[in-house]
């Protein structure tokens, strides 16, 4: 019979999808149930599904479904970009101390442990600049899920959009030195981390300042500027693509402008709704997925020395800002803690600096890849106590 | 077993205002008391500032004062203490007798033993109670003298409403009243009026009984609109929405001032009762339409506008309020009710203007945070703050 398939049949993208979704949710209620935070859950199922999808290799299907990737993870960095409160950092200075000493210890931190190590420097220093950032999918679903209120949760969230910029920014700039390692021309080496720098947040001003005004010209209803967002995310991400810009800085440098422009006609706030968090779910999965054991055990100590440095410097930056903070210091060390979540994200920038050059990502992949999972696992536990711990959460 | 009453030299005052805390990134209401309570633990005006039921609110107190402009001065200070550390907290503070559009279920319990204690007993009410009063005191020499006066004061009470009136908007909607939040307040069981005892022995026999039920502990159980206070020796004006601005919470203080003062010297009309049969129906009237109400008059039996009473009344106390050094409040007061300016007004201008209630809450932020002009510049000015 010519209208069956051939047995076994062929497990479609969709098919994997599909079931990695529906397991990723099932275990995200189960950690709920015992208090833990979903995203916990959803990176210990791909955890547990890792072994059975040796011989489905994922990265494709992070290729291939890169503009839905692309558009659920540039919703989260506009919404990120929105908390980005200039005039808060002005009004407080022990904002920006924190958000400067931290993303600074970090990138110095991690790039003279892994150097230390024997990795080459501006390997190290591009996993340290990806360091930077703290997650901004796992701050939005954890301070979401629990309904977190208050400074710590406010700042972290600020804090979050500056470090997230800063890790982007390095991540771009240090291409050039990627390019210099692997002697392309010195035009390319000066201009091309300039066009990206420059190109993605001039699209992303661009877009901030447009926004609003096409917002004005719909009804004042939140569904209409969900779309209106949708759209300029849209655009933006397509722009980017199209450019050959960053994506993610386009995003932020978006959300940072809506909310930092005079906003006479301000955009109504937005839920980012069950749709995203799918997406998520499936990413969390598929990066939980990705840590099988010899992986984890190929990445070794140096990943184990990533993620204790990275943790501790991350920390010591935001302690550095007590005198100056209006928080007791209780409070501040809570805040400090709310950064640990590292940047799936970080996973996608890896893959596009090693789609340029192959033998580039290779050698980071196993340490970055350990640190991205372990950090995974055990941030949004760190967060949620910390959240927890500093009163912002439903008592 | 009630306090005794502590006699207060008389016709002194003292203000409570509930504020509102809200974010600045979308103006709806955040959990920010505990953070901004702690930022002004070490501040000199630390003692008046308290926390309130729900985290999205605090309640500061003036001192006592005899006097509209040192009213003004000491509210204008901790204006300016609290606008400056809630500024570093990046939290808004506004007047206003309700968010206009905060849902009441994402509040949260102020932790500590009585909140909590009231949330248990009262569930949702306690969350909805998240509205924001000027509780005016005035001090009395005698127990007896506070009852009376309630009593005198209870035909006042719409005025003192549409004065005050500055919560039009309910969970994101217009109510079409000028003060919805006192129906917050009604649905507390033991809310409404006090009994109509005429002494200040009567009223602890009454207090008395009502505690032999096990309902009552303490005179904070009594949510009613005027409630005398034992042990401050005052009488307490519950009725206000939080005015938008300082100086119009100042000029109602120095109102019920100069009317107490006023109304000390009118003699007891027979058949005072009668003010409560319709005392209902014109706090109604008041909460609804503001200036625009018809109220019922006692006396003559006919409906008569709320506007026209208060400018009577006005009138009335002109002398008294003079003496008092007032005359700027209450001229402040009778140029807002000629052009039927108050909160109300101002917030559905602005929602008309603007087009959205966040950006109506911000430009309330923005009204709050102004530093009060001097007492003897309010006169206009201050009229002015609220008809621009």
């Amino acid at each position: 019979m010519p209208f069956i398939p051939a047995l076994p049949p062929p497990l479609t993208e969709a098919l994997l999808l599909g079931v990695l979704l529906a397991i990723g949710a099932l275990a995200g209620a189960a950690a709920q149930r015992f208090r833990l935070p979903a995203v916990f859950g959803y990176v210990l199922a791909g955890f547990a599904v890792g072994p059975l999808m040796l011989d489905f290799p994922v990265r494709p299907i992070l290729t291939e479904a890169r503009v839905i990737v692309d558009v659920a993870v540039g919703l989260v960095l506009f919404e990120l970009g929105r908390r980005l409160d200039l005039q808060w950092l002005r009004r407080d200075a022990s904002l920006w101390v924190a958000a400067l000493a931290e993303s600074a210890l970090t990138f110095v931190g991690i790039a003279g442990a892994l150097i230390a190590f024997g990795f080459p420097w501006i390997h190290s220093a591009v996993a340290a600049a990806i360091g930077v950032s703290t997650s901004p999918a796992v701050v939005w679903l954890v301070t979401n899920d629990e309904r977190a209120q208050g400074q710590v949760t406010d700042r972290c969230l600020n804090l979050v959009a500056v470090n997230t910029l800063i890790g982007f920014m390095l991540a771009t700039m240090l291409v050039a030195a990627v390019h210099l390692e692997y002697q392309a021309g010195w035009i390319t080496i000066l201009l091309h981390p300039m066009y990206v720098l420059l190109g993605s947040l001039a699209v992303g001003v661009t877009m901030g300042v447009l926004l609003p005004y096409v917002a004005a010209m719909l009804s004042r209803r939140p569904e209409s500027h969900f779309a209106i967002i949708v759209a300029a995310v849209l655009i933006a991400v397509g722009l980017a693509i199209a450019l050959k810009l960053s994506v993610f800085l386009a995003l932020i440098a978006t959300g940072a402008t809506v909310r930092n422009v005079p906003r006479r006609f301000a955009l109504l706030e937005f839920d980012l709704g069950g749709g995203a968090r799918a997406l998520y779910i499936v990413l969390f999965v598929v990066t939980g997925a990705q840590a099988t054991w010899p992986a984890l055990q190929a990445a070794g100590w140096a990943a184990l020395i990533y993620v204790l440095v990275r943790a501790l410097c991350k920390w010591v930056g935001v302690m550095l800002s007590t005198p100056l903070s209006p928080l007791p210091w209780r409070q501040n060390a809570c805040l400090g803690l709310t950064l640990m979540p590292m940047s799936g994200m970080a996973l996608l920038l890896m893959y596009d600096i090693s789609e340029r050059y192959p033998a580039f990502g290779e050698e980071l992949a196993a340490v970055l890849l350990a640190a991205i999972v372990i950090f995974d696992l055990l941030g949004p536990l760190v967060l949620k106590f910390a959240l927890k711990r500093a009163g912002d959460l439903d008592r | 077993m009630l306090n005794p009453f502590c006699s207060a030299e008389a016709l002194t005052m003292g203000v409570e205002l509930e504020l509102q805390l809200v974010n600045l990134r979308d103006f709806d209401l955040t959990r920010g008391a505990e953070s901004l309570l702690a930022a002004l633990a070490k501040s000199p005006r630390a003692d008046c500032i308290k926390p309130e039921i729900t985290e999205s609110m605090i309640e500061v107190n003036s001192a006592v004062h005899t006097s509209y402009g040192s009213l003004l001065r000491d509210l204008d200070d901790i204006r300016a203490e609290i606008c400056a550390a809630a500024e570093k907290l990046n939290i808004g503070v506004a007047g206003g007798g309700a968010h206009p559009f905060h849902h009441w279920a994402e509040r949260r319990i102020f932790p500590t033993e009585r909140f909590s204690a009231i949330s248990e007993l009262y569930g949702y009410l306690a969350k909805q109670f998240t509205v924001f009063g000027q509780h005016v005191h005035i001090g009395c020499a005698s127990g007896d003298a506070a009852v009376q006066l309630i009593h005198k004061l209870a035909a006042y009470v719409p005025q003192f409403i549409a004065l005050a009136a500055s919560s039009p908007f309910s969970q994101g909607a217009d109510t079409a009243y000028a003060s919805s939040r006192l129906h917050a307040v009604s649905a507390f069981p033991l809310s409404g009026h006090m009994p109509p005892v005429t002494t200040y022995a009567e009223f602890e026999r009454y207090y008395d009984h009502m505690a032999s039920f096990g309902i009552v502990r303490s005179m904070k159980d009594f949510y009613w609109d005027i409630r005398p206070k034992p042990e401050y020796g005052t009488l307490e004006i519950r009725v206000c929405d939080t005015p938008l601005d300082i100086e119009t919470a100042a000029a109602i203080g120095a109102f019920a001032q100069a009317l107490c003062a006023w109304l000390a010297e009118q003699p007891c009309a027979n058949g005072w009762e009668d003010e409560y049969h319709v005392y209902g129906y014109n706090r109604f009237q008041a909460c609804r339409f503001g200036f625009d109400a018809e109220i019922v008059e006692v006396g003559s039996k006919r409906l008569v506008s709320l506007r026209e009473q208060i400018l009577k009344a006005l009138d009335a106390i002109a002398s008294h309020a003079h003496d008092l050094g007032s005359g700027e409040a209450i001229a402040l007061l009778r140029e807002r009710t000629a052009a039927t300016i108050n909160g109300a007004r101002w917030m559905r201008d602005c929602l008309m203007r603007e087009g959205s209630l966040a950006d109506v809450v911000r430009d309330m932020c923005g009204l709050w945070a102004k530093p009060a002009l001097d007492a003897g510049a309010v006169n206009g000015a201050g009229a002015a703050t609220l008809a621009d």
